[in-house]
């Protein structure tokens, strides 16, 4: 079980330990640090300058870290450690796979599958399917799309269970999964299709999502919306915004099967045993030794963990690209040394001569680089900050080839702001060592020359 | 020609610092430079194209695209119903089949996706009496390959021709045989025989196969109780449609979206550059991030850094200055001079840092890569981007500096050095 520092303590964490690097150089440096800080301020508008070239950087690197963050939580919140999900045979992911209905009834009656106070076991019988349909769009506008994933359930409260969700207002669809509205209600609904409407859970991400359309904070139940090539009215808005079903419809299976399709099978079925180590051992004999049809089984975990994957790949794009904007930003504190020093050669060789080391004009330039760097990264730290909790939504692939619609919140955390501080740390480092080097080098009377 | 070689001289006095703010700006350029690539690319797929009379039939709602295989028939007469009804000129069906060649660990390397396709709609090239004859075909962006090899492959039912990457990494060559555990057709692994490699380009990690393989493997496929295979009815992933003319064209569309022969699994018929802007509206947020916050951000990055060095260059040579307008240089002049400086070297740094991306981008790595995609050639545009990027953040971030410079009192300098 790995251990997580609370959110506040991850948040002053990272600048604590900057400081407390700044002040053991301070104090084994020795020179002076207002000597350093009265050369800044007087030179104030290269050290403003170079500070704010820092400032840009750290704050698109916050920006794109919390981005990623926010998937990453999402991603990690999905998985229920106690779930194994059935694929069909070689499908590493739920789009892909087809379990035919007749082949995957002895699933849920598999030794290890809890069952609910009625005595239904606990599995989740679904089938996911992603869109591409129409946006609302003010008149005038370009036509545009958006992505929807739609999960049809069989028993919406058993796979609410199996998935440790729970609705935050209204109620599950019926057994019918539709509802005929009111011919008073249709009118207002604009609909003109013949069809009863599609009785649907929107998760709280995605009611958001569709409010904004509308200029409301959120759909409600009873807003209709469109559905593919039906409408839909929301029964019930699904709470899990930090996680994957949070950008979801769920509806009624059959319904969803009949209108994409997919009515001969299930694209996943979700089962929830008593623990993660009873878990692993049904994914395993279910991958191995389920004779009926061939399956592959996972826990739910390592599902999501694929999504991960990927999202490594995203987190190494930003890296490297802030990486790059960073060396901007040290060859910027490099020519800025590098003139203070040239400007400076009278103080050093009078540093040297009141007796301090080279290794201590070493440090006390370098810690004059790293305060450059450090006022433009806290400036960078406060605008990066402002993205934390921005709403957002991306479309994440899966390793498995799969696709999922995320409607999240950016996170700045301890990672973000760690990531931060050590960019600023590093780059205000990098930009001062030649510098440094090169007034360390510098012989006492020929600079008083 | 004088006021040239001084500005070079003045560059060349601090070479140091010259060097460093080279160096800031190139590497500014360069993020701009991958960003404007990728933009650029995903633009032109999306920009229609003038005298594009190529139409692609998808599935109307789900992702990934799958249609019943008996909706060829009717596709490929444009859905044409009535009288006056016009017909395509000539069409193709797609069908992906896509595997691994270990079942046990999938990764990039060992997965294969192959369209399946009547092969002989390949665009194709031929010798007759010394001339080369070529062939079109309906895909654009495949070089023609020698005809020889397209009936090798249409008679070899498990034949397959690959990209040039694929083969190689699955370490394979023409002649061998491989076989593939199918993930999307689960339970449907095919063997095939590599007939040849496919040219250089966009098909670099892909390939092709008789569709009549993959029909017949699914069609023989009997599931638990005798059942059909579940993408028996969802094998069909695309239909293109080619026009003769352009007033057929939207009718041909307008058939095919109306037709009632669809109504059991809805398609929709569009232009692919189309259908790209309809996928990449999901992306719009990312796209416009990289573009309005990412690329300015680096610009003005780029702004604060030459405002520095040549803010730094202007205080320590305000004794020259003073002495320029001592002998007789105006003020623009001095402006001009820094301004000049600046823009020769944010030019030339962004000119080099242009074509060291289109040069090392497309050569080691073909191209520019995001997470999850092919890879997008850099355009010999990016020379022209990194010179003006470069030329305009230098002129920006030095106006200060030369206005400066430009307002320096001769006799307040002398005063102050004696």
């Amino acid at each position: 079980m790995s251990y997580q520092l609370p959110p506040w303590l991850s948040l002053i964490a990272p600048p604590a330990v900057a400081v407390a690097l700044v002040a053991a150089l301070l104090v084994a440096g020795k020179v002076p640090l207002s000597y350093n800080l009265r050369n800044l301020r007087i030179r104030w508008k290269t050290t403003v300058l170079t500070a704010l070239a820092f400032t840009v950087v750290v704050a698109l690197l916050m920006v794109m870290h919390a981005f990623a963050t926010g998937i990453q939580r999402l991603s990690q919140g999905s998985g229920q450690p106690a779930n194994v999900i059935v694929l069909s045979d070689g499908a590493s992911d739920e789009l892909y796979s087809n379990l035919p209905l007749s082949e995957t009834s002895d699933l849920a009656r598999q030794e290890g599958v809890l069952r609910d106070t009625a005595g239904r076991p606990l599995c989740s019988r679904e089938v996911y399917v992603f869109i591409n349909q129409p946006v609302p769009v003010r008149e005038g506008q370009r036509p545009k799309h958006r992505f929807l994933a739609i999960r049809g359930v069989e028993e919406p409260s058993v796979s609410a269970l199996v998935h440790g969700l729970e609705l935050s207002s209204g109620t599950w669809f019926s057994e019918a999964g539709v509802r005929d509205l009111s011919s008073a209600n249709r009118e207002r609904a604009s609909t003109a299709s013949p069809y009863a409407h599609v009785e649907a859970v929107l998760g709280e991400g995605l009611a958001r999502e569709f409010g904004r359309d509308r200029d409301k904070e959120s759909l409600e139940v009873g807003d209709v919306f469109p559905l593919g090539p039906r409408q839909g009215v929301v029964v019930g808005i699904m709470r899990g915004a930090d996680t994957t079903f949070g950008s979801e419809v769920w509806a009624k299976r059959q319904k969803i099967g009949e209108i994409f399709g997919k009515e001969t099978f299930y694209t996943s079925l979700v089962l929830r045993t008593d623990g993660p180590a009873r878990a692993q051992q049904l994914a395993q004999w279910l991958s191995r030794d389920f004779k009926k049809v061939a399956v592959s089984a996972m826990t739910e975990t390592e599902y999501f963990a694929k999504m991960s994957e990927v999202n490594e790949q995203l987190l190494g794009a930003i890296y490297f690209v802030a990486g790059i904007m960073a060396l901007g930003g040290v060859f910027g504190v490099m020519n800025t040394m590098f003139a203070a020093i040239r400007q400076r050669t009278t103080d050093i060789g009078v540093l040297r001569i009141l007796g301090f080391a080279r290794w201590q004009v070493l440090v006390s330039f370098l810690l004059e680089a790293m305060v450059i760097a450090a006022l433009g990264g806290v400036l960078g730290c406060g605008l990066g900050y402002l993205v934390n909790g921005m709403n957002t939504n991306s479309v994440v692939g899966t390793s498995g080839g799969g696709m999922k619609r995320l409607s999240f919140q950016m996170i700045v955390d301890g990672n973000t702001l760690a990531a931060a501080v050590l960019f600023t740390l590093v780059m205000g480092f990098l930009g001062g060592l030649l510098p440094a080097m090169s007034a360390m080098r510098q012989k006492p009377l020929e600079s008083l020359r | 020609m004088k006021f040239f070689l001084l500005i070079l001289k003045n560059l060349r006095r601090n070479k140091l610092r010259t060097a460093l703010t080279a160096l800031a700006t190139m590497v500014l350029v360069f993020v701009v430079t991958m960003i404007w690539t990728v933009v650029y690319f995903l633009e032109a797929f999306t920009q229609e194209k003038s005298g594009n009379l190529k139409a692609i039939v998808t599935e109307r709602w789900q992702m990934p695209s799958q249609m019943p295989l008996s909706y060829v028939g009717p596709l490929s007469h444009g859905a044409a119903r009535k009288a006056g009804d016009k017909e395509p000129k000539d069409s193709m069906a797609w069908q992906f089949y896509i595997g691994t060649l270990d079942a046990v660990k999938k990764t990039r390397e060992n997965m294969v996706v192959l369209v399946a396709m009547d092969v002989r709609k390949l665009p194709r090239k031929s010798q007759r009496d010394g001339k080369v004859i070529i062939t079109k075909g309906m895909i654009d962006d495949l070089d023609p390959i020698d005809e020889a090899l397209i009936e090798k492959l249409a008679q070899t039912t498990q034949g397959c021709l690959l990209g040039k990457k694929r083969l190689k990494a699955l370490n394979k060559k023409v002649g061998e045989r491989f076989k593939i555990t199918g993930l999307e057709y689960t339970g449907i692994d095919l063997e095939f025989e590599i007939i040849g490699v496919l040219p250089e380009g966009r098909w670099d990690e892909n390939g092709f196969m008789n569709e009549r393989y993959l029909n017949n493997a699914i069609d023989a496929y009997k599931g638990f109780g005798g059942t059909k295979h579940p993408l028996d009815q969802r094998r069909l992933n695309m239909f293109w449609v080619e026009v003769g003319n352009k007033e057929d064209f939207s009718q041909v569309i307008e058939q095919i979206n109306t037709s009632p022969t669809f109504s059991e699994r809805p398609v929709k018929c569009e232009t692919f550059a189309s259908l790209i802007a309809n996928f990449l509206d999901s992306y719009s947020g990312f796209i416009w991030f990289i573009q309005w916050v990412l690329v300015p951000g680096s610009m003005f990055s780029m702004v604060l850094l030459i405002a520095n060095a040549i803010s730094l260059n202007v205080r320590e040579r305000t004794k020259e200055m003073a002495v320029l307008k001592v002998m007789g240089f105006q003020p623009w002049q001095l402006l001009v001079l820094v301004l000049g400086e600046a823009l020769l070297l944010g030019t030339s740094s962004g000119l080099l840092a242009g074509g060291l991306i289109y040069f090392i981008a497309n050569t080691l790595a073909g191209g520019i890569t995001l997470p999850g995609s092919e890879p997008f050639p850099v355009p010999w545009m990016a020379v022209v981007w990194g010179a003006s990027v470069g030329g305009a953040t230098a002129l920006l971030g030095s106006f200060l500096p030369a206005w400066t410079a430009r307002t320096i009192k001769a006799s307040e300098v002398f005063a102050r050095v004696a």
